[in-house]
């Protein structure tokens, strides 16, 4: 083999032992001026052709020598690119676990939180929502109720007065007789009117001064206490788990007839008693029962054509079941240690 | 209402089944047992008999004594009791025994064995209310006769009852009778009721006449009766009315009491030979004083009910009788009183005078009208077997109530269409029999007689009630109703009330809830925005809350101030809440924000400012698109010294005042101990009841915008606002002007600053040339130098 066409050959060879110990880009750069660039050493063989005798042979020697090169220059240039990016990737490490940038969603008050979700449901029921005030008159509270005035029942719901005729309203069920009589043709109801309360409790543990409370009402043609039964399952499997069942229990208010107190299936011990249920199996969750005919005649309804039923859930008693909540003034004290664990649903 | 469980034995068989079965049984036909009391309670008792008493040689006040029980043998007990004494007889707790407080165990006391304990009365759980003093003090002694071995101690002293604590409801009371919880208890398990068996006495020519002057007394029925002897009542008396939470005072006022609780119509005593004349008069118009039994004086007034004699009170009618006529110790001959009062005069009188008894609440809640004759004879009866009553008047009546029995006619279909049932029938005509409605059955309809003592049933929907609530509600089916079509869901001011409620959610703001109430005081606070006169209670419970606010901000900052005080360094959170006043119903919506903003580690804190709350309200107006133009911010100009006089803006629209933020007033922050807050009140009604224009959509500008920074120097009192509108107003083609960069001090004008800006520049039509823009940058210069003195900063 001709000299010349050797000295290619191992020209290749030591080039690619350079570039296999360079480090870094520096080096490569180097390497790039010595070996590769245009006055670098392998294109400057291609000043030797006139002298090679096999001009074929010395060309492919050069030749391969370059694309060789070139391509490991390639390769090496890649790599040590990526390893630039990692190193500069490992310096920007940090600390996983510190806190984000601040943009938690607000908290919720439980006593909002429930509504939300009671009305939620009813409104899939196709409900609507009614809003009554907490001014109310006499008439609305009590009369239209089926409480005139000196009923003993009165003395069930002590009353704040601004007056005769004024008073903070003491149930929900107020604005059942604000929608019934609303209605221009009297056409079926289904409405939910959650609100604020007001009775004159001394406020401690279990009692509050002012509560709230989500009023349901339906009337239509032909609504039975088994159409009430039904609601009232679906309302207790939704709040309280699936498993959930309810009972009735005779009771008393003047504006249905029969009255009930509702009780569910203790959601703590599932029903075999402990503290939770003070070993009933049940705990008591809401009042309801059949409108009252007179309540029904009073708002414009015939009670002989129209039947009803209506149920007051007692909105801070819910939360403090599902929550574990102690003190009912907890809720009025939105203490913000308190607050803490209720997020947006 | 506490009901003897041995009583109502005596009344209905209740053979097998325990006081708990008939509480869960009333319970859920809807006459609440709160609670079933032990009159007494031990296990391991037996009767003893004392053989020896000895002084403990260790103690100067026990005794070791040896006490015979029986076939259980003889054993030493330490005993500390005064009255331990030989040959007495005693209850004796032996080794084992659990008793209501302790558990008895064989002990050594001060080195001497005892084994066992004897027992008061007290140490069984009896309440002390029925005790003397003498009894409290010591073991218990029991009757010479008394077994020696007998180990059912409580059946032997008649302390083996269970008592029921009946919550009623004002739709029973008929209830607080004895023998209607009895028949109630009958219908519910389906066994014999047996009520008093009453034998008149032979009477002779009354000598007392009756008479009422007032519509508030339609019954008054007497009878004198004569030669009565008082001493104490029977044992068996005593025990009934204990159990029944009445203390026995005598034979003649324990009769009376007996009696009411028996039948629940109240009775009332009057000694005969006090009256003035031998007539009771019940009347409404006397006024002037009144000396109860108690020994108080009330003032009467018009609209109370009074028994008179001679038109002097004897008694205020169904409540208390006067201490002129009341029964004593020497009374011979008494008249007995059965009447029917009103249940709200009487109420009215009794919460007017503070005066509550046995009595006035039977009255309040609903008497019996329908039984005065059958109540005087059983008095009678009672008072000639236990008092030696020699002479019974005939009664006499003043009655104008109407007795025919209620009748009632209601079909199967009602029954099953109200109760969502398919019961036949027989079972609802036997149902009613069962709760003593007497009923025909002609064709599907049922004609029903009332029983007198229900005067809560007054229409066919109560029959349904008393069908399902003795057949159970465990047999009302389960089934949703079927409803009809039609539109409904959230109302749009439901909905953006409840988008804006999740915004504040979503933006880092708590959601709270507070009360309503507030003190006169607190009234006055933030008073701005709904200035109607406030509602204030005629019967506060406290003067802290007496009135119902007409705005949040108070109730919130007090809300800070609990937190700050409970180490909370920052809050932010609203309320949406109604808002009544006289002649207004309105809603508000209320955020505070106070401390400093949340900040990452390693970044410096800064307090929240204005610019926090005019960020909220921004997003809010942003969020109901409604459009500054929509509504007007101005300086606040309503003074006080509760917001910042110069960072506070008034949202107005037009003259109405629509809300305002700003900062705290530092004298309002100290109100509420705050370092700093800042607040926010809206009238959400009338916010929720601009009308907006519903959303177009435009296409975006196929050409590019230009974007020109401008540094201008502004005289200090032009507000950012108005040099954006000016800026704006100046060319078509500037379509957004945003400020960047503020700056005030060195190397700035005295009475100027700085105001950096980019304006934005587009046409719809075409790429924009530089002169084009430039042209249009002059134009705007030129406006706010003419309008407002700025100039290109250089």
């Amino acid at each position: 083999m001709e000299e010349i066409v050797t000295k290619a050959l191992s020209l290749r060879i030591e080039a690619l032992e350079a570039l296999s110990h360079v480090q870094d880009e520096k080096g490569l750069e180097e390497f790039y001026v010595q070996y590769l660039a245009k006055k670098g050493l392998i294109p400057g063989l291609m000043t030797l052709m006139r002298e090679a005798q096999d001009k074929a042979a010395f060309g492919a020697a050069v030749n391969s020598a370059r694309t060789d090169v070139t391509a490991k220059y390639e390769e090496k240039k890649q790599v040590l690119a990526k390893a630039k990016l990692e190193a500069k990737l490992a310096s920007e490490r940090i600390d996983l676990t510190l806190p984000g940038q601040p943009c938690l969603p607000g908290r919720v008050n439980p006593y909002r939180l429930v509504i939300d979700e009671v009305v939620d449901l009813f409104l899939d029921m196709g409900y609507e929502v009614c809003e009554g005030r907490d001014v109310e008159t006499d008439k609305f509270n009590f009369e239209l109720l089926n409480v005139p005035k000196d009923h003993p029942s009165r003395d069930m719901q002590d009353t704040f007065y601004f007056g005769d005729d004024y008073l903070l309203r003491t149930q929900t069920s107020a604005a059942q007789a604000h929608k019934m009589l609303e209605m221009e043709r009297k056409r079926p109801i289904r409405m939910i009117a959650p609100g604020k309360a007001y009775r004159r409790d001394d406020d401690d543990m279990t009692h509050s001064h002012q509560f709230a409370q989500i009023e349901g009402l339906v009337v239509d043609k032909g609504i039975s206490l088994a159409h009430l039964k039904a609601t009232l399952e679906l309302f207790a499997k939704k709040m309280f788990g699936e498993k959930r069942e309810i009972r009735l229990r005779s009771s008393y208010f003047p504006f249905t007839e029969p009255s009930v107190e509702v009780d569910v299936s203790c959601f703590n011990c599932g029903g075999k008693g402990c503290a939770m249920c003070k070993g009933t199996g049940w705990i008591e969750i809401l009042g309801a029962g059949m409108v009252n005919p007179r309540v029904l005649e009073a708002c414009g309804y015939d009670p002989e054509e129209y039947s009803g039923f209506a149920f007051g859930v007692g909105v801070e008693r819910v939360a403090m079941l599902r929550y574990g909540i102690d003190d009912i003034r907890r809720i009025y004290q939105n203490d913000f240690r308190f607050l803490k664990p209720f997020s947006i649903k | 209402m506490n009901v003897s469980y041995s009583w109502l034995k005596d009344h209905v068989d209740l053979q097998g089944i325990t006081p708990e079965e008939v509480a869960k049984a009333l319970t859920f036909a809807g006459a609440e047992v709160e609670g079933i009391t032990r009159m007494a309670s031990g296990t391991n008792l037996v009767i003893g008999q004392v053989l020896t008493c000895v002084p403990h040689p260790d103690s100067d006040h026990l005794h070791i004594l040896t006490v015979d029980e029986g076939s259980f043998g003889t054993f030493q007990i330490v005993c500390g009791a005064p009255n331990a004494r030989q040959g007495l007889k005693v209850i004796v707790a032996r080794v084992g025994a659990k008793l209501p407080q302790i558990e008895i165990k064989a002990s050594t006391i001060r080195g001497v064995e005892s084994n066992g304990m004897c027992c008061s009365l007290l140490e069984l759980g009896v309440d002390p209310k029925f005790l003397s003093e003498y009894q409290k003090a010591g073991i218990e002694e029991l009757p010479e006769d008394a077994p020696v071995g007998e180990t059912d101690v409580l059946g032997y002293l008649g302390l083996d009852d269970a008592v029921l604590e009946l919550s009623l409801l004002p739709n029973r009371p008929d209830l607080y009778a004895l023998e209607n919880v009895a028949k109630e208890v009958g219908c519910l398990f389906q066994r014999k009721v047996t009520l008093e068996e009453v034998k008149d006495v032979p009477t002779v020519f009354p000598s007392c006449e009756v008479g009422s002057e007032t519509k508030g007394c339609t019954l008054f029925c007497a009878r004198v009766v004569k030669g009565v002897k008082t001493h104490e009542s029977p044992k068996w008396l005593q025990r009934l009315l204990s159990a029944s939470g009445i203390r026995s005072i005598n034979n003649v006022v324990d009769i009376g009491n007996y009696v009411m609780l028996l039948t629940g119509q109240p009775l009332n005593m009057y000694d005969a030979d006090k009256l003035p004349l031998a007539s009771l008069i019940v009347r409404d118009d006397l006024e002037g004083d009144f000396v109860a039994m108690d020994g108080q004086t009330y003032k009467l007034q018009e609209g109370d009910l009074v028994v008179t004699s001679d038109g002097k009170p004897m008694c205020l009618a169904g409540i208390m009788t006067a201490e002129a006529c009341m029964v004593d110790e020497n009374t011979k001959n008494i008249v007995v009183e059965a009447a029917y009062f009103e249940g709200a005069p009487i109420r009215h009188t009794s919460n007017r005078l503070g005066l509550v008894s046995d009595s006035s609440q039977r009255f309040c809640k609903g008497v019996n009208p329908h039984q005065s004759e059958y109540v005087q004879c059983l008095t009678s009866e009672l008072l000639v077997r236990l008092c030696e009553a020699e002479e019974v008047g005939e009664t006499v009546l003043f009655d104008v109530i109407d007795h025919t029995p209620h009748r009632l006619d209601v079909t199967l279909d009602y029954v099953n269409g109200r109760l969502g049932t398919s019961f036949t029938l027989g079972q609802v005509s036997e149902t009613l029999l069962r709760a003593g409605f007497v009923n025909v059955v002609e064709g599907k309809t049922l004609h029903v007689t009332v029983p007198p003592q229900r005067i809560d049933v007054d229409g066919k929907a109560d029959l349904t009630e008393e069908v399902i609530r003795i057949l159970g509600y465990e047999n009302v089916p389960s089934t949703l109703p079927t409803l009809s079509l039609c539109l409904t869901g959230l109302t749009p001011k439901q909905k953006a009330e409840r988008s804006l409620r999740r915004h504040l959610t979503y933006s880092g703001l708590d959601e709270v809830v507070t009360y309503t109430l507030q003190s006169k005081q607190e009234l006055e606070y933030f008073n701005y925005l709904t200035k109607a006169e406030a509602y204030v209670l005629q019967n506060p419970m406290t003067v802290e809350r007496e009135a119902v606010r007409r705005n949040l901000a108070h109730s919130l900052l007090s809300l800070a101030s609990y937190n700050a005080n409970r180490q909370a360094k920052s809050g932010r959170f609203f309320e949406v809440s109604d808002i009544d006043a006289i002649g207004v119903q309105g809603r508000h919506l209320c955020v505070v924000f106070f401390g400093d903003r949340p900040v990452r580690p390693g970044e410096k804190a800064s307090p929240y400012d204005y610019y926090d709350a005019k960020g909220v309200f921004d997003s809010i107006m942003e969020s109901l698109s409604i459009q500054l133009g929509r509504y007007q911010l101005a300086p606040w100009s309503l003074g006080g010294e509760e917001m910042h006089p110069y960072q506070t803006a008034e949202v107005r629209l037009g003259k109405q005042l629509l809300g305002y933020f700003g900062t705290l007033h530092p004298n309002a922050c100290k109100r509420y101990g705050l370092k700093n807050a800042v607040l926010l009140e809206l009238d959400l009604d009338a916010l929720l009841g601009i009308k907006v224009s519903p959303i177009k959509a435009k296409a975006p500008s196929r050409f590019p915008f230009v974007e020109r920074d401008l540094a201008l120097l502004v005289p200090t009192k032009v507000d950012y606002e108005s040099l954006r509108k000016e800026l704006l107003r100046a060319d078509p083609l500037i379509v957004s002007v945003d400020v960047f960069d503020l700056y005030q001090g060195e190397g700035i004008e005295e009475g100027y600053r700085s105001i950096a800006v980019r304006l934005t520049l587009l046409s719809e039509e075409k790429t924009l040339s530089e002169e084009q823009v430039s042209a249009s940058v002059k134009k705007a210069l030129d406006g706010v130098a003419v309008r407002y003195g700025a100039k290109l900063r250089q």
